[in-house]
């Protein structure tokens, strides 16, 4: 339970720390609005092509977007040493590790609340009746995401050349995250078949578990300084 | 340098020897099969190359658990050896797989599950060989990339999956023409000739395993000394 309590002080400390700097909000939320549109440029002017295409749109984006966010959490701890401070405090390791992680969980489900709907708008993919379903699939998809996402930029926050690694160590990892969001939000964007989007929010509960319950033991090997 | 002993030599010998025959077994004495006709001697090939390397993606898995277990170094010599033949083994495997799909399917590429999970598995591979490439220090070296080999088995389930699905959530069987669909199907003489090229594959692994081995435990000694020297006076590197 302290653990808990210890995970818990560090996600307030990350917020109040990006509440007071915005620097995450601003880069990720333009990042990936810039994203959105290069892809709308780049699809071009059909509305099939757009519809058919905005829920990879949509992933991509909150994709790019959430190694921002994660590279950023470490990178802050850089600065002035405070990493050290942070591993000098008699609190489990794996504590810090969740802070972070539910920190960058906090930030990517909130952009991509943002995002869905402006996705929907900007490519003409519109949300039918069950459109609260995408909440969850967004919510079980950055969960995923940011538990490899924060695990890595751990990993290589002390290595040289870490903003190229990151994307490059993690995205073969999440590559089934992003398959199972993108066809269940296709679904929902689409073709609107709730019972094939619980096929794949099963495939994310089950992701999310196993790299939940793997990256937190073996966290500490990585934090051994 | 010490020498290369005796028994690795006529190891390696009768390896070769095997290797030769399973080819000749595959290009000669096997018959063409009725659908795929002589495109079933790739299979022999194809098929070994992709068992082993996946086997040795889960011995360096394993070897890197007992470095973390135990924190000796040989463990992190051999998870390199397994990670590196596993490499070398993704890539032919991708390679072969490439080659077969040409002329049965008409393209070289049509995301496949498995050569998809084949070429995920070749890129992660490649990050664990990054890692360790910017890590200096070996012990945290390492602890490192043992971790990032952890990382790398338990996704290949997920990636399995993923890759299944990438099409469509249920597939169509006529599609799914590969190894392990063809296999309930294979004839005995197929399967035969088949397994002993497995078994020789994973032979010409564990005699590949071993050079890498000696070779890698060669390296550990030198650095060791090297610092030792180093410790001393830095005479020798004026």
């Amino acid at each position: 339970m302290d653990d808990l309590k210890d995970a818990l002080s560090i996600f307030k400390k990350d917020l109040l720390q990006e509440w007071r700097s915005k620097a995450v909000t601003v880069a990720t939320v333009f990042f990936a609005s810039i994203v959105l549109m290069v892809l709308a440029f780049a699809l071009g002017s059909n509305d099939t092509v757009l519809k058919i295409a905005a829920p990879g749109v949509l992933w991509v984006a909150l994709a790019f977007a959430g190694i921002i966010s994660a590279a950023q959490s470490y990178q802050n701890e850089l600065e002035e040493n405070a990493l050290e401070q942070l591993l000098l405090y008699p609190i489990a390791r794996s504590s810090i590790f969740l802070g972070k992680l539910l920190a960058n969980w906090f930030y990517m489900s909130l952009l991509g609340f943002i995002l869905v709907p402006v996705t929907s708008i900007l490519f003409k993919a519109p949300l039918g009746s069950n459109w609260w379903l995408i909440l969850v699939v967004v919510l079980l998809g950055t969960l995923g995401f940011s538990i490899i996402s924060s695990f890595y930029a751990a990993l290589t926050a002390n290595l040289r050349a870490r903003e190229s690694l990151l994307p490059v160590l993690m995205f073969p990892i999440v590559i089934p995250i992003l398959q199972a969001a993108v066809k269940a939000s296709r679904e929902l964007m689409t073709d609107n078949n709730p019972a094939i989007v619980f096929d794949w929010l099963q495939l994310l509960i089950g992701f999310d578990l196993i790299y939940f319950v793997v990256t937190l033991a073996v966290f500490h090997f990585i934090m051994e300084e | 340098m010490p020498k290369q002993p005796m028994w690795l030599n006529v190891y390696g010998f009768v390896v070769l020897v095997l290797f030769l025959l399973g080819m000749y077994l595959g290009l000669v004495v096997s018959p063409p099969d009725a659908s795929m006709g002589e495109l079933i001697r790739m299979i022999y090939a194809h098929v070994a190359v992709a068992w082993v390397g996946f086997l040795a993606v889960v011995l360096a898995a394993l070897h890197s658990m007992l470095f973390l277990w135990k924190a000796n170094f040989k463990d992190d010599i051999r998870a390199v050896a397994h990670a590196e033949i596993a490499l070398v083994f993704a890539g032919l495997t991708i390679a072969s797989g490439m080659t077969w799909s040409k002329p049965t399917l008409g393209v070289f590429w049509d995301w496949d599950a498995k050569l998809t999970l084949t070429a995920l598995l070749a890129s992660l591979l490649v990050g664990y060989f990054i890692v360790r490439g910017l890590i200096d220090d070996p012990e945290r070296r390492g602890r490192i990339s043992a971790v990032v080999m952890i990382i790398v088995m338990a996704s290949l389930p997920f990636n399995y999956m993923a890759a299944k699905w990438f099409r469509t959530l249920h597939p169509a069987k006529s599609y799914n023409v590969d190894a392990t669909g063809l296999s309930s199907t294979m004839s005995p003489v197929f399967v035969k000739i088949l397994l002993f090229n497995v078994v020789v594959a994973a032979m010409i692994y564990i005699y590949f395993f071993i050079q890498r081995n000696r070779i890698g435990q060669q390296e550990a000694e030198l650095f060791e000394k090297e610092t030792e020297l180093d410790v001393k006076g830095d005479f020798i590197h004026v």
